[in-house]
């Protein structure tokens, strides 16, 4: 099969790694117990034949399919099977509720749908008469859909047996494919990536092929990915981190993507698998983190205590072994003993042992926990970017890794900051525009062809590296002029392992306060320590003992802040811990667990109110949505903290 | 002062002896593990299996067998004597009362004990039968390293042989067996093993069985050494300490206590007994059993039992 | 509630009578349980309920009276030829294997399926490798079946109540028994635990075809559940009927309940 041209198109590297990694690993996923895996040759016919079946069932050009399910092999090849047809995917979140996806899906206006299981068609179904062009829906797995109505719903193996059998009967039909093939141009898009917006509606972002493979290859270049690495595919479909790093990534080095068997073994599989390549956002770091630390305070003494010193050596010389940077003997002869002992039990438990290279992204990260999974050797690093870059604007290499920054930027990616603060970026992946909404589109370009990110940032002096602030429209000032910059601050707390949640709030007011979330884990573990009982989390939240803990951590925030110049009169003067956990199903975060500031202020104003005027209690009633969809009432008094202001050796600094 | 050969000299001599007090104990241990029940009879079925063997020995040796063919049927038809011994007492004593606790079942055990010595003196004879199955001559080891060399019992060795095999081969059994498996699923738990289907009282025949076969194994080397002869079955009570130490529900733990127990009593005769008034390997395993009593009840290689409330 | 499918019956309890000393455990009970049905027995603690189930697994032989069960008639039935025959069970107390994984759990249930002999299984090579093969695979689309993927390892007795009462279920149904006897699935479980195992009996059911009789104590599980309920009161069979017939009866009401939802 001659491909003509470079290859800028993502069925065209399918068939080049069909060709050069031919019997290598592309796909695995753990079914019925067993790892099964797919080669790239294979995977190549699968697609192929499945491209034939789904152009038999009326899948053309331009048609756009929705794909929602969580990481799945057949899912991944319907992506690359509609690419072979020059059809659009369109992956949305599986744990969408049916709104979000009727949205979605109307938006698009998708003629196909692929879901991976029951759970998934019933929804899809159930907003089907909002979506008026949907042909037909295919489906990955078939349990409980035996006895649905199958005029327009078909399984993904019957698609693809058809497709086969259709071109083993007509030799034509594979010319046709392989033309189709070749005619894809770099500038086809390849993929339509909603964002969720913090703020209003979810836009889609059209990516084409040429500047999603132009990017993924200088990265796969950047970090040396070849096709012998591994990573395990277990972010959302949906969103434009697994479909880079993932996907893109994937195709472009040839390595293999593994598909983890469900939810709740993810962890068991990332231990099984021991990918090369890993992503994983601050959180579950910070998870991994505090699971260790309580795990450890119930070990034997002598654990204990080898675990506190190799951990103390970790950090002395940690950094400099994974950089190379000279170390004294007795120091690299003390590390290689913790790793004997320590360091490497620790990652392999939490299935890290192998990996060349992590990343993390999103949020900002705690500088401890940052430099504690350098210091055991795992070459953690920062990226920064978003949907509309094709991901990576910034990302740090090896080398310079700093955790307050997110890096200079990616190759071939040229950044500037505007007179406003913000950060705008032209890249080789950036986006073409979003679907259907030319004046959004306009709106987030600059007339020079700049993305504006939305971020206000700046470059550090001393490392030449990104550093980020906030969102550039949540910048406010406070009623006497200071800057406030609520996520600088919220992130500040959250590095506290007590504190899971925190939302920040004093645009144009006289002083910032905070809403907070305990950390469910970490705080039980305390209270039963500390012998203290309670019967649910809102109790745990409201105890008073729980309060001092927390103030704690807070006073320890504004010291900090006092010592920063810009940021002193921002410190936090009152607090209050919210007794429900902020969830993303009641709306108060996103999809991607970022907090909405907005929204919780609204919902939460009794609170917002009390504490601005100074009451030390207030009473609030909200309506909660179980996981199981029922509504009920949580009503509570909540209790507010005072906090002493720090003062710093330098007087309070007015913005400029 | 101690001097090297002669220590390792009787530190050989116990290990060895130790192997033999193990292949008693392994009887204990499986039918304990199997059913929880403790076989006071097991000594008996010693003797029961030893006297089978070696009177039809003789009888076919004196009707000029050869050898080979003798032993071959001796033992043979031992090992027929042990399984209609193994379903009579499954059909008649443990099955009637498997749902009796176990303090029942181990006094019918010692029922069983009577009857078993009983019956095989009155079919097989009360005389002490020699046994002449292995060599019993010496080896005399390294004798250019120590003076006189070392000695080192033949028949121990080839107990010891004997012994690796038979707990080889036990092994395969429980591990890889289909009714090794259902052995050990119904010692977890037997309300379990019948609704999965596994029918209760042949398996506990096949426990007896096993025990019974591994009893003439210990017959056929202790009945070299001792001759076949009713104080055999007083080997059950040096079981026991064995036992104790290395735990009742295992069988590596049956030939490390057997190991120490063995090792440990000579040792301690013959250098600690010239100072204690001699008489030491009569009793010194007992002390160690109680010692190990009292720190880790579980013995060495025993599950522990932790209720769970 | 969908309607079993066929007509013909698959167990039939006649005139089954059992004493313990001066005990009357059951007394001259009757009743069928048809082919693909979910019989549920009911009646207030003590009524026989167990007993009933005992009997027809086996673990009590009647004093009076006979269970024929897919045409053969037995007085006197062990449980392993139960087993055999095609009658799976579970336990109110859970009899689980203590020591081994949930999945060697669910194994031990593809027993009365292994055929292949002593030697073969000692050389674990060739038909016995391939049958083994088949078994996992069979005990692997349980363990999806009952989403329990993750527990796979887990030794059962470290592993809350619900999962360890849901990974005797796996084991039941690794015998594709043709009536699965099921003593208080749900005894002890919370409302989520409940609806998990609810959706987990009728799917397989469903999906399985299996014959299910079961005791319950949860009201509105057995009525939900159900085609037909037997009621039982110190041993005697008092009504039997579809679950609204029986809610409406009177002499039930007055056995023991009180409201039912």
């Amino acid at each position: 099969m001659a491909v003509g041209g470079s290859l800028d198109t993502f069925p065209k590297l399918l068939v080049r790694n069909a060709a050069q990694f031919s019997s290598r690993p592309a796909f695995r996923h753990k079914d019925l117990g067993i790892w099964q895996t797919w080669t790239w040759t294979q995977v190549a016919e699968i697609v192929r034949a499945y491209a034939a079946g789904l152009q038999r069932l009326g899948l053309q050009r331009g048609d756009t399919i929705a794909i929602v399910g969580s990481n799945r092999p057949k899912l991944y090849w319907t992506v690359m099977a509609a690419q072979t047809l020059r059809a659009i995917p369109v992956p949305v979140y599986s744990d969408a509720v049916a709104d979000e996806l009727a949205y979605v899906l109307a938006h698009a206006d998708v003629k196909f749908v692929a879901a991976q299981d029951q759970e998934q068609v019933d929804k899809v179904l159930s907003v089907s008469g909002l979506v008026p062009h949907l042909h037909k829906i295919v489906y990955d797995e078939p349990r409980g859909l035996r006895d649905y109505d199958h005029s327009r719903l078909v399984a993904i193996d019957e698609v693809i047996e058809d497709g086969r059998a259709a071109l083993a009967a007509d030799a034509t039909l594979g010319g046709q494919i392989d033309d189709i093939i070749r005619q894809g141009e770099g500038s086809d898009i390849s993929i339509i990536l909603y964002t969720s917006g913090t703020t209003g509606a979810s836009k889609g972002v059209m990516l084409s092929a040429r500047g999603c493979i132009d990017a993924a290859t200088d990265t796969v270049r950047f970090d040396r990915l070849t096709d012998n690495d591994v990573a395990l595919a277990y972010l959302p479909l949906a969103w434009v981190g697994d479909h880079y790093l993932n996907y893109a990534q994937g195709l472009a080095a040839g390595f293999c993507m593994a598909c983890p068997e469900g939810r709740e073994t993810i962890e068991q599989d990332l231990r099984e698998i021991g990918p090369t390549f890993y992503f994983a956002p601050p959180r579950v770091f910070e998870n991994m983190l505090t699971r260790m630390m309580i795990r450890m305070e119930e070990a034997a003494g002598i654990k204990r205590r080898m675990f506190t010193y190799f951990l103390g050596i970790a950090r002395r010389h940690g950094e400099s072994i994974l950089t190379g940077k000279p170390v004294p003997v007795s120091g690299r002869l003390l590390y290689a003993l913790g790793r004997l002992m320590v360091y490497e039990p620790l990652k392999n438990a939490l299935g890290l042992s192998r990996v060349r290279v992590a990343y993390t992204a999103g949020e900002a990260i705690g500088p401890d926990l940052f430099e504690f999974y350098r210091s055991i050797g795992l070459n953690l690093k920062q990226l920064y970017g978003q949907t509309e870059a094709f991901l990576y604007v910034t990302c740090q290499p090896d080398g310079e890794i700093y955790s307050d920054t997110v890096g200079p930027a990616a190759p071939n990616v040229d950044i500037r900051i505007a007179e406003s603060g913000e950060v705008q970026f032209r890249s080789p992946g950036m986006f073409v525009g979003y679907f259907k909404d030319q004046a959004k589109t306009a709106e987030t370009l600059t007339s020079d062809g700049y993305v504006k990110t939305g971020d206000a940032g700046f470059f550090d002096d001393k490392t030449g590296h990104l550093k980020i602030i906030d969102r550039a429209k949540d910048v406010g000032r406070l009623a006497d002029g200071t800057m406030f910059a609520p996520k600088y601050l919220e992130n500040r707390l959250k590095f506290f392992p007590n504190i899971k949640e925190a939302v920040a709030y004093g645009d144009s007011r006289e002083f910032v306060c905070a809403i907070l979330n305990i950390d469910p884990a970490a705080v039980a573990n305390w209270a039963e320590r500390n012998n203290i009982a309670y019967g649910s989390y809102q109790e745990l939240a409201g105890n008073p003992r729980v309060y001092d803990m927390v103030a704690k951590d807070v006073a320890e925030v504004n010291r900090s802040l006092a010592e920063e110049k810009v940021m002193a009169g921002a410190q936090i003067r009152r607090f209050l811990i919210l007794p429900k956990e902020l969830d993303a199903d009641d709306g108060e975060l996103t999809r991607t667990q970022k907090v909405r500031r907005g929204f919780i202020a609204e919902r939460y104003a009794p609170l917002v109110t009390a504490l601005y005027n100074g009451s030390y209690e207030a009473d609030i009633s909200t309506e909660v949505t179980f996981e199981d969809g029922r509504k009920g009432v949580i009503a509570a008094r909540v209790k507010i903290r005072d906090l002493q202001i720090s003062r710093s050796t330098e007087s309070l600094g007015k913005a400029a | 002062m101690i001097a090297l050969g002669q220590f390792l000299e009787v530190l050989i001599g116990g290990l060895m002896s130790g192997v033999l007090y193990s292949l008693v104990a392994l009887g204990f241990v499986l039918i304990f593990k199997a059913s929880g029940v403790f076989n006071f009879a097991q000594g008996a079925m010693v003797l029961l299996a030893g006297l089978a063997l070696v009177r039809s020995l003789d009888l076919l040796a004196a009707n000029g067998f050869p050898l080979w063919a003798a032993i071959i049927l001796g033992i043979g038809f031992a090992a027929v004597i042990m399984a209609i011994t193994a379903w009579l007492i499954e059909r008649l004593v443990i099955g009637p009362l498997v749902n009796q606790d176990a303090l029942t079942l181990f006094m019918s055990t010692i029922g069983v004990t009577f009857i078993l010595e009983g019956a095989s003196q009155m079919i097989f004879g009360s005389d002490v039968y020699p046994l002449r199955l292995f060599p019993t001559d010496a080896w005399f080891l390294f004798e250019s390293h120590f003076p006189g060399g070392i000695l080192v019992n033949k028949l121990d060795v080839w107990g010891g042989f004997i012994a690796g095999i038979l707990v080889a081969g036990l092994a395969i059994f429980f591990q890889r067996t289909k009714t090794g498996r259902a052995l050990r699923a119904v010692a977890d738990d037997h309300l379990a093993a019948q609704s999965v289907g596994i029918p209760i009282s042949w398996i506990w025949f096949v426990v007896w069985l096993v025990a019974g076969l591994v009893a003439l194994v210990a017959a056929t080397v202790w009945g070299t050494k001792l001759g076949v002869q009713f104080s055999i079955t007083f080997l059950a009570l040096k079981a026991l300490p064995v036992l104790i130490i290395g735990g009742f529900t295992s069988v590596p733990g049956a030939i490390v206590g057997g190991l120490i127990v063995g090792a440990g009593e000579k040792i301690a005769e013959v250098f600690l007994g010239p100072h204690m008034g001699g008489g030491i390997e009569y009793w010194f395993a007992y002390a160690l059993a109680l010692a190990v009593l009292l720190v880790r009840p579980q013995g060495l290689f025993g599950e522990r039992i932790i209720e769970r409330i | 509630m969908r309607a079993p499918d066929t007509n013909e019956i698959l167990l039939q309890v006649e005139g089954v009578s059992l004493a313990f000393g001066g005990v009357k455990a059951l007394t001259e009970v009757s009743f069928d349980i048809m082919k693909g049905e979910i019989r549920a027995i009911i009646g207030p603690n003590g009524a026989g309920k167990t007993s009933m189930l005992n009997v027809i697994n086996g673990f009590y032989h009647p004093d009076h009276g006979a269970i024929t069960f897919k045409g053969r008639t037995r007085a006197r039935m062990r449980p392993f030829e139960a087993s055999r025959g095609g009658i799976a069970r579970t336990f109110q107390n859970v009899a689980l294997f203590r020591g081994m994984s949930a999945l060697d759990n669910i194994m031990a249930g593809r027993t009365l399926k292994m055929r292949r002999g002593l030697l073969w299984q000692m050389l674990r090579y060739g038909p016995a490798l391939a049958e083994e093969i088949e078994h996992r695979h069979r005990v692997e689309e349980i363990v999806d079946f009952l989403e329990i993927e993750a527990i796979r390892k887990v030794p059962v007795a470290r592993l809350p109540y619900g999962l360890q009462k849901r990974v005797e279920l796996g084991r039941a149904l690794a015998m594709e028994p043709d009536l699965l006897l099921l003593d208080e699935p749900m005894a002890g479980m919370n409302l989520e635990e409940k609806e998990d195992m609810s959706r987990f009996i009728v799917d397989v059911n469903d999906h399985y075809g299996t014959t299910i009789a079961l005791i319950e104590h949860d009201m509105a599980v057995v009525m939900d559940l159900s085609h037909r309920v037997v009621v039982l009161d110190y041993g005697v069979k008092i009504a039997d009927g579809t679950p609204d017939e029986v809610k409406k009866n009177q002499a039930v009401i007055d056995a023991y309940l009180g409201v039912i939802h």
